[in-house]
């Protein structure tokens, strides 16, 4: 059985463009750490991928097609994105959102 | 009528940087010695330029129109871009471009067929480039280089046949589109096994990447290229392991031969194997090869 994660991908996820703008615009990334509604309410997200992005679901984003190297992406902007700390805690909160569904809020 | 006087492979993983010294000293020893090698070795190699193939981990372009392939033609290139300086923890670099060479493979590539796209402006960087250029310290050479940002992770993404051939355009470029005596250092970036993003983001398949350096340093192109497929490596680690499709470009480029590998790290935290390979440029390099067929 292939363990490929990009055998689901669907690139015309709205997620994709919100990871993209976040990483290239600081202050759009500001913002998302201020108010992450406002900023999402900027994004044309169907319910279910606005839904999951806010529960920190990212099991069902993958399974609605979100490319897996931008979900590690979104996983930093939310949980930091230091080598040492933020990134180590992104990782973990990925994993376990993949694996058994809880992750921190 | 250029030359490829250097050809290596290495990974560029960020974890490497920021969690060295979290690292046990034989995984450090192990690092560090690769990369002073690629220092060493490409500076007695006396290139003119380096040109540096790795993947650009949906960095430069939106997701729904991807190059498979994107020259760097600015005359510098500086990073890591911001947003990835404190994950991947190494230092603010600037680096010579060479807009000449670009404009030549980029003209070369067309011309034989190989759709290439080319920024004349700054692109973003992140481990791709920023990795071997600090830990390497490329930038203090004085060589410029122009960097090859690839598609590895958008399908459909080019495999190994297609690395391969432009590989050998890449290898034709330069021995009849560059000026005279002009040499050039080939580096493939990326790799080994790790999956950035899916569940198994702390799983190394070391048996993958233990045979996959045996493969490279074989020099049996016929068997890597059988072999070394996108399936292969997805197993090893979805969304990531494929960037060692970097490599092949690099070996297409020098053709069949042996190479050296500087020893194998697994360590956890990295999320990451690594492993690094400089191959045998030498006329004993290319006669072993033909001494011991496939």
């Amino acid at each position: 059985m292939s363990k490929s994660l990009l055998k689901s991908y669907d690139p015309s996820l709205v997620v994709h463009d919100l990871v993209q703008d976040l990483k290239w615009d600081p202050a759009l990334r500001n913002e998302f750490a201020r108010n992450e509604a406002a900023v999402l309410d900027r994004y044309p997200l169907e319910p279910a991928e606005r839904q999951a992005i806010e529960k920190r679901d990212f099991r069902t984003l993958y399974d609605m097609g979100m490319h897996p190297y931008l979900g590690g992406q979104l996983s930093r902007l939310i949980w930091g994105n230091d080598a040492g700390g933020g990134a180590i805690r992104a990782v973990n909160n990925l994993v376990a959102s993949l694996t058994s569904g809880k992750t921190e809020p | 009528m250029g030359d490829i006087v250097f050809a290596g492979g290495i990974p560029h993983l960020p974890a490497m940087v920021g969690l060295y010294d979290r690292a046990p000293p034989d995984v450090q020893a192990i690092v560090r010695n690769s990369y002073e090698a690629l220092h060493t070795e490409i500076k007695a190699a006396k290139p003119d330029a380096i040109i540096v193939f790795a993947n650009d981990h949906l960095v430069n372009s939106r997701i729904r129109s991807y190059p498979d392939f994107l020259i760097g033609m600015a005359s510098e290139h500086r990073g890591p871009h911001e947003w990835f300086k404190p994950w991947i923890g190494c230092r603010d670099y600037a680096i010579k471009g060479d807009q000449r060479t670009a404009a030549a493979l980029f003209r070369g590539m067309i011309r034989r067929g190989i759709r290439m796209f080319a920024e004349t402006g700054p692109l973003k960087f992140d481990d791709n480039i920023s990795v071997p250029v600090t830990m390497g310290e490329l930038d203090k050479l004085g060589i410029p280089l122009v960097p090859v940002l690839q598609n590895c992770t958008v399908p459909p993404i080019p495999e190994q046949h297609r690395c391969y051939e432009v590989g050998q355009a890449l290898g034709d470029i330069i021995r009849n589109d560059l000026p005279p005596g002009m040499r050039v250092a080939l580096i493939g970036s990326g790799g080994l096994s790790h999956e950035p993003g899916g569940s198994r983001y702390y799983v190394i398949d070391e048996e993958f990447d233990r045979w996959f350096l045996e493969l490279v340093t074989s020099g049996d192109h016929d068997r890597m290229l059988k072999e070394l497929t996108f399936d292969r490596m997805e197993a090893s680690g979805s969304g990531g392991t494929v960037e060692l499709f970097a490599w092949v470009v690099i070996v297409g480029a020098i053709g069949p031969r042996p190479g050296r590998s500087f020893g194998y790290a697994n360590f956890r935290d990295f999320r990451c194997g690594f492993g690094a390979v400089i191959w045998d440029l030498s006329k004993q390099g290319m006669d072993k090869r033909e001494r011991e067929p496939a």
